[in-house]
């Protein structure tokens, strides 16, 4: 009853709502089309003859190159606008991404639980569709009437896309619905795989209508196949292909699937708060588990993508790259650094929160103390800036603008080691999570060859992958003066390929443990260590080698993670367990650490979402078209937090309506 | 349901946080966000004074720059100050500010009210940006003092965020056809006969260099068919008659106690003419231009547009 009173609340708030917005939208016509009058009488003779108004209709046509949004700046409604349309738009696509993933495991092992977990994330996608659909057709709309010039230009340079786009869309409806609505029908036998093919087509015609809107987005930031003194499309698949898609691409499907990762963890969170029975606490910390995994899991290699896209602004770019980490938004990245932490510290506070319901991690929470302390010394190295902002009298005692020791810690050299400090850090804090309740392990050759294959596919192309790099580095047009120094990145390189030739061996011989010791430690060695003091040297003597000394950390570290991971896999395979995991048991204070890695991957979009597009400073199109408008400034970072605050309020609240009727459908059948 | 708020409030403090920190980020970063803030220092209203500014299309520095539309302003940290008593205002500071602020406040002699809002559209500088001017200005002939005039943000307006809706002609014309006229010297009509534009043209009337920045279409469009309605300080036409009984009409080049020199126009030809005070019998400036009335009937409305709309486009 209570339940149903509620519901009555809501529907009538929801209406009392619509009605509000249609009355003041009703408002700003009518005071618009007064103004028009007044603005007529005033122009015109009061008497208004036939023949006046037959002059007043030859007034040539005259379009008008922005508007604004009844009074307020048109800039900020479509911001607020795409910024929505794009986080519903990141779940939507994320969340097939992973959700045929967990079918496919659930189809191959004939486990019911994964089977039932994709069923309810693609419930939850099927609302969300309609109002991402919803808000792309508002952010259209807005865009081509508040924008009308910049639109123009747009079309007549993207249009044959359009169509494409159009049609991928079709694509993308089509196979949402079959997926969703076939699921009973092919639930069993060859159709099951018939139903996980319509949910790949689902994510390849979602992930190609991502991509088609990107390439509009980073033509903006660095457009190509135009000349850039008139305009006129010289090559519109130039235009298309521009610079900066494919770092674009890279970064946002990562963060796309982290971020829905985390946002279903939250919706687990919150459906576990308020679980009556232990049935339903269970399956939602089950959940809470799975979203917080596939967040993490996405979220650690998503700094290598942004590092990639950030050397491609630079490369783009120079004076783009240098508004970004050293200009205006420079302090931007600061405020992105203490979300990142809030999302490392976080998802490390969930999962050793998650350690109390398995049996056996006793023998690894020593170990959480020791990480903590490493993980918030790289946040805080990470959060220090190389300018203090100084007083005066403060610069006149330290004497320069720079601290004397804290200025070591603000430069990227050491920002880069910290960050893979971080990452790899969290990554340990997984292995000891994944590993809690398992006891004695298998001899690796039980495993039989399929395991030596593929730990030896991996190796291999892991070895590859560095060789390749190295080749690269070595083929590097530099100055003879220069050259030498590229000497130390090929020595560690080659020191990384004999660890993981060494860990291959150590695992063939029943020593997967020692292999994935000797790895970390050869890895934090050479990557944290060696090259934050040698970011240094180069900063002093061959500032040109930083960028590849960064790239090679980049990789030293993934080839560990990926080694690391195979390893564990087939360590751990079949061990005999400890005890078993007691699903349901774990504090509430851990579903608060999902809430807070949601609002802070949500918070985190908004804010990179007006870097990568502010970083245009008053261009719609990076160095050909001026945004002449009124509102064409980059906002203060106080104005920018407020707006980013509202969006992502608006955001939650949008996502927990959508949420709430999702899960109508359920209570019904409950109550039937 | 409890569970529910306890994670709303949970999340909104998360936002708030966020938002908190952006706030303090901000005043550690000096305000200045984005758009290339450059501070509060004398450095930085150089830079805008010549550059985002365009205070220098009126007024020139001693000798550095060229127009004369605005005083010159060397020494003005000093004449500020005089002029401060004299409008009974607390400082030169206080004086630089209102003069900004309302330009129409103090207009000195000899000059008229041409001076835009610099917080409007089209210059829409910054608060910031305008304060750094105001402490550039304190440099010529004064010392600055940046925490007094960081005193008076609250007394500059914010740029403005309202849309100006963009002027356009009544008919279809061609900004490069009006360019075409502006310098055409085979017609008896060429603005650049009489005005400097981008270094090209004779100095006889105001150099209309940048001048799409600084003024309104319809100011430019009553300048060219009513020219006698608002004339330029320094470029009233000057009426000397001779005690033979010769009458002229021309622009004053310059008076001193030997000679006259005045600039008059010889069908079409603009030429100097030097006069010599024992023969003069009577001189007075003249509220008529010498600027040409009859554009009207000497340029088509295609091309009288498309002068507008060229020197519109001078920014």
């Amino acid at each position: 009853m209570n339940v149903k009173k509620l519901n009555l609340k809501i529907v009538f708030t929801l209406f009392l709502a619509l009605f509000l917005v249609a009355l003041a939208v009703n408002t700003g016509i009518a005071e618009e089309h007064a103004e028009e009058t007044v603005a007529a009488e005033v122009t015109g003779d009061a008497e208004g003859s036939a023949e006046e108004a037959v002059e007043e209709e030859s007034v040539p046509y005259v379009e008008d190159e922005y508007r604004n949004f009844f009074g307020i700046d048109g800039r900020l409604i479509v911001w607020i606008i795409s910024q929505l349309h794009l986080m519903f738009a990141a779940f939507v696509l994320a969340v097939p991404l992973f959700v045929v993933i967990i079918e496919a495991i659930g189809a191959k092992t004939n486990n019911l639980q994964f089977d039932n977990l994709a069923r309810e994330f693609t419930k939850l996608l099927s609302t969300a569709f309609a109002t991402t659909a919803a808000l792309g057709g508002l952010l259209s709309f807005a865009l081509y009437g508040l924008y009308p010039g910049f639109m123009r230009y747009m079309t007549g340079v993207f249009h044959p896309y359009m169509y494409v786009y159009a049609l991928c869309f079709f694509g993308e409806v089509f196979f949402l619905y079959a997926y969703y609505y076939s699921w009973d029908l092919l639930k069993t036998g060859p159709g099951k795989w018939l139903h996980v093919f319509l949910g790949v087509m689902l994510n390849v015609f979602g992930t190609t209508l991502m991509m088609l809107a990107n390439s509009w987005a980073t033509f903006m930031m660095a457009p190509s196949g135009i000349d850039m003194k008139t305009g006129a499309v010289l090559d519109r698949s130039a235009a298309f292909f521009n610079f900066l898609w494919m770092p674009v691409n890279i970064h946002r499907i990562i963060a796309n699937v982290a971020f829905g990762g985390f946002v279903v963890g939250a919706y687990a969170a919150v459906k576990f708060m308020g679980a009556k029975t232990e049935e339903d606490r269970a399956h939602y910390d089950w959940m809470g588990y799975i979203g917080n995994f596939i967040g993490l899991a996405a979220f650690i290699p998503l700094p290598f993508a942004g590092y990639y896209l950030g050397r491609e602004i630079y490369s783009a770019s120079p004076v783009m790259g240098n508004i970004m980490m050293g200009g205006a938004f420079s302090w931007t990245f600061i405020i992105q650094a203490i979300l990142i932490g809030m999302l490392f510290v976080g998802g490390n506070y969930y999962l050793w929160n998650g350690l109390g319901r398995i049996k056996g991690s006793e023998r690894y929470t020593p170990y959480v103390k020791y990480i903590n302390i490493v993980i918030f010394f790289c946040f805080a190295v990470w959060l220090t800036p190389h300018n203090l902002p100084l007083s005066g009298e403060e610069r006149a005692l330290i004497g320069e603008q720079y601290h004397p020791f804290s200025k070591f810690f603000g430069v990227m050299a050491a920002k880069n080691a910290v960050v893979n400090l971080l990452i790899l850090a969290t990554f340990f804090s997984f292995l000891l999570y994944k590993r809690a309740n398992k006891g004695e392990t298998m001899p690796f050759k039980s495993h039989g060859n399929a395991a030596r294959i593929t730990m030896i596919i991996t190796v291999g192309l892991t070895i590859m992958y560095l060789l390749w790099y190295s080749m690269g580095l070595k083929g590097q047009d530099l100055n003879e003066a220069i050259r030498p120094y590229i000497n130390p990145l090929l020595t560690c390189i080659k020191i990384q390929i004999a660890a993981i030739i060494a860990a291959l061996f150590l695992t063939f011989s029943n020593r997967g443990k020692l292999a994935q010791t000797l790895l970390f430690v050869v890895t934090v060695s050479i990557s944290v260590i060696y090259f934050w003091y040698y970011g240094f040297v180069l900063m002093e003597k061959a500032n040109m080698v930083l960028r590849f000394l960064s790239v090679t950390q980049v990789s030293i570290v993934i080839s560990t993670l990926i080694v690391n991971t195979v390893i564990d896999v087939f360590l751990f395979k079949n061990a005999k367990e400890v005890g078993g995991i007691q699903w349901g048991k774990i504090p509430n204070r851990a579903q608060y650490a999902l809430l807070l890695l949601c609002v802070a991957i949500v918070t985190l979009m908004g804010l990179m979402g007006f870097i990568r597009s502010g970083l245009r400073m008053n261009w719609h199109i990076y160095g050909f078209m001026q945004d002449k408008s009124p509102g064409a400034f980059t906002p203060s970072i106080a104005y920018m937090g407020w707006v980013v605050s509202l969006i992502v309020f608006l955001f939650l609240a949008m996502v927990a309506i959508v949420f709430w009727l999702a899960t109508l459908g359920d209570k019904k059948k409950k109550h039937a | 349901m409890k569970s529910f708020l306890k994670a709303v409030a949970f999340s909104l403090s998360i936002i708030g946080f966020f938002a908190f920190v952006c706030i303090y980020v901000t005043g550690l970063s000096g305000g200045g966000g984005g758009g290339g803030a450059t501070g509060v220092s004398p450095e930085a209203g150089e830079k805008i004074y010549w550059g985002d500014g365009q205070c220098h299309t009126c007024h020139s520095i001693g000798t550095s720059g060229s127009a004369t539309r605005g005083p010159n302003q060397e020494g003005l940290a000093s004449r500020a100050a005089e002029r401060a008593k004299a409008a009974g205002l607390a400082s030169s500071l206080e004086y630089l500010v209102e003069s900004i602020v309302n330009p129409a406040a103090f207009v000195v002699e000899g000059y008229d009210n041409i001076m835009p809002k610099v917080y409007d559209a089209p210059i829409m500088l910054s608060r910031e940006q305008i304060l750094a001017v105001i402490s550039y200005l304190q440099t010529l002939g004064g010392e600055p003092d940046i925490e007094a005039v960081a005193k008076f943000a609250e007394r500059i307006p914010e740029a403005s965020g309202e849309e100006v809706a963009p002027w356009v002609p009544p008919i279809d014309v061609d900004i490069k056809e009006g360019e075409l006229v502006f310098f055409d010297e085979s017609r008896g009509v060429t603005c650049s006969k009489c005005h400097v534009l981008n270094g090209k043209g004779s100095q006889v009337g105001p150099d209309l260099t940048g001048i799409g920045a600084v003024q309104t279409p319809q100011y430019l469009i009553e300048s060219v068919l009513k020219p006698s309605e608002i004339i330029v300080k320094g470029f009233e036409t000057m009426y000397l008659m001779t005690t033979e009984g010769m009458a002229y009409n021309g622009l004053l080049v310059s008076q001193d106690e030997e000679e006259i020199v005045l600039m008059v126009d010889e069908d079409g030809v603009m030429e100097e003419y030097v006069f010599y005070p024992e023969e003069i019998a009577q001189m007075q400036k003249q509220d008529v231009s010498i600027m040409p009335g009859n554009f009207r009937d000497m340029l088509t409305t295609k091309e009288f547009y498309g002068v507008i709309m060229f020197l519109l486009s001078q920014k």
